[in-house]
């Protein structure tokens, strides 16, 4: 777990996806799900700004999901428009942004991350 | 009129690109949508405007850019760049990429504008239409030897289309992507919008909200939203005013562009449909967009095969209290026929005045 804070953690395969939602459920962390695809040039866009920001919040897990691996689980989460992220706090949608928006996508972890240490 | 603001009129590239390689060709082909960001950026850098947000689906990557939209298909690419960009020098470094790295070439070639409201802005060479299809000419490779360059002209001396269109086949058809025959592509610029209408686009001094969350509202409150509701909207709101959005449904794009500022205000709507679609459909989304802006003048550009899209647009505006001032069709290489129609307000001073 150490060796994956402050990273996006990739989640090739099924059981991958569930050991992370398993293991962010047990966190109390906020966990960002980056829904995104290999063709999907926004999400190309968006990706290294992604990467900052997990290195400067090792208090929030950040999983990245690519649609086509893991087909079904895009299809569970109604994931239609790439990308998309979902903010998940012990195993409950909390809050989704739709597209690569960099304030939109740093204001909501702020939301989140806030109301996570006034309720600590 | 102010003596200088924004100039909201876009300049828009279309280019449409053929390869040998299955892989990047078709509805299932990735093609342009395999370039890297660095290269859209190097294209970006050129033409002076940065991306502020985007989305994509199955069938196209969108992005909003801090002057107007860019759109990747799989062998289409659409630009669009109001203020002073300099749009036309995305030329180069897009057919080097797209070559380079991906192995397609160009097949079709069509840019377009309206009139200018701050001509004397404007860096070369879009000072005027001769420079640019100059500029147009020596950008493009000679296989796109068909070439065609015209000026629309409308009664209102303020409105005229820009055309050039450039093709390696001689013919009006759209060719390599038989499924694009049937579509049609509407670009409405529209002039004078009403001032109630025209202050919804303007921030609310401390909203604290970021350009994504107060586009976002914007597209609720003045019913942009509503114009097609299958659309996923990705919209960006400038400070202190200004509005951009592109919609994605399917394998369709549609874009709003608003430049609120009393003097100069300007809104453009841009979408395309199939000839195919349900008559009505354009007649509702034409009402909506009415609805939004209430622009005392508004040009609507159709570019398609068939000619029945055209009547269907007239037939949508004047029982809106649209008066039909001017209509011009001509017909280009690889785009079809072009119809260029304009209209006024019936109840604006511009109609009372001129008519």
């Amino acid at each position: 777990m150490a060796a994956e804070e402050g990273q996006v953690v990739s989640c090739h395969t099924l059981d991958a996806w569930n050991e992370q939602l398993q293991k962010g459920n047990d966190s109390k962390k906020l966990m960002v799900i980056d829904f995104t695809a290999s063709w999907c040039g926004p999400c190309r866009f968006i990706a290294p700004f992604l990467a900052e920001l997990a290195k400067k919040l090792p208090n929030v897990i950040f999983v990245k999901v690519d649609v086509d691996e893991l087909k079904s689980v895009a299809q569970d989460w109604a994931v239609e428009a790439m990308p998309t992220f979902m903010f998940l706090k012990e195993g409950k949608i909390v809050d989704k942004v739709v597209g690569a928006k960099k304030d939109e996508l740093q204001q909501t972890i702020a939301k989140h991350v806030a109301a996570a240490s006034a309720s600590a | 009129m102010a003596v200088s603001g924004f100039e909201g009129f876009e300049k828009r590239l279309e280019l449409h690109f053929f390869g040998d390689d299955p892989k990047n060709m078709g509805t299932l082909g990735l093609g342009l949508r395999l370039l890297d960001f660095d290269s859209i950026q190097e294209v970006l850098d050129e033409v002076q405007c940065t991306v502020v947000s985007a989305v994509a689906n199955h069938y196209f990557d969108a992005y909003v850019l801090s002057e107007s939209s860019l759109f990747v298909y799989p062998t289409k690419i659409i630009i669009k760049t109001c203020g002073t960009t300099q749009l036309l020098k995305s030329i180069p470094p897009l057919l080097r990429h797209a070559s380079l790295d991906l192995g397609l070439t160009l097949s079709s070639c069509r840019y377009t504008r309206g009139n200018f409201i701050f001509p004397r802005a404007q860096p070369f060479p879009y000072t005027n239409f001769q420079n640019e299809v100059v500029y147009l000419e020596e950008s493009l490779p000679a296989a796109l030897c068909y070439r065609k360059a015209s000026v629309m002209p409308s009664k209102t001396p303020s409105h005229a289309w820009h055309v050039f269109s450039a093709s390696t086949q001689n013919t009006t058809c759209r060719f390599g992507d038989s499924d694009e025959d049937d579509f049609y592509t509407l670009e409405i610029c529209m002039t004078e919008l009403d001032r109630d209408l025209a202050r919804n686009f303007f921030r609310r001094p401390g909203d604290d909200k970021n350009g994504d969350s107060a586009g976002k509202e914007m597209t609720e409150l003045t019913g942009i939203s509503q114009i097609n509701p299958r659309a996923l909207i990705c919209d960006f709101a400038f400070d202190p005013c200004g509005y951009s959005m592109n919609g994605i449904d399917g394998d369709r794009h549609s874009t709003i562009h608003v430049t609120p500022e009393d003097g100069y205000s300007y809104a453009s709507f841009e979408c395309v449909g199939s000839v195919y679609d349900d008559r009505e459909d354009v007649v509702r989304m034409l009402k909506k967009v009415v609805q939004v802006f209430r622009p005392a003048t508004m040009s609507v550009s159709t570019t398609c095969e068939s000619h029945e899209v055209w009547t269907r647009v007239a037939g949508a505006l004047e029982p809106l209290g649209f008066k039909c001032r001017s209509c011009a069709a001509d017909e280009f290489p690889a785009a079809g026929t072009v119809v260029y129609q304009t209209f006024v307000d019936r109840r604006s001073n511009n109609y009372n005045n001129k008519s």
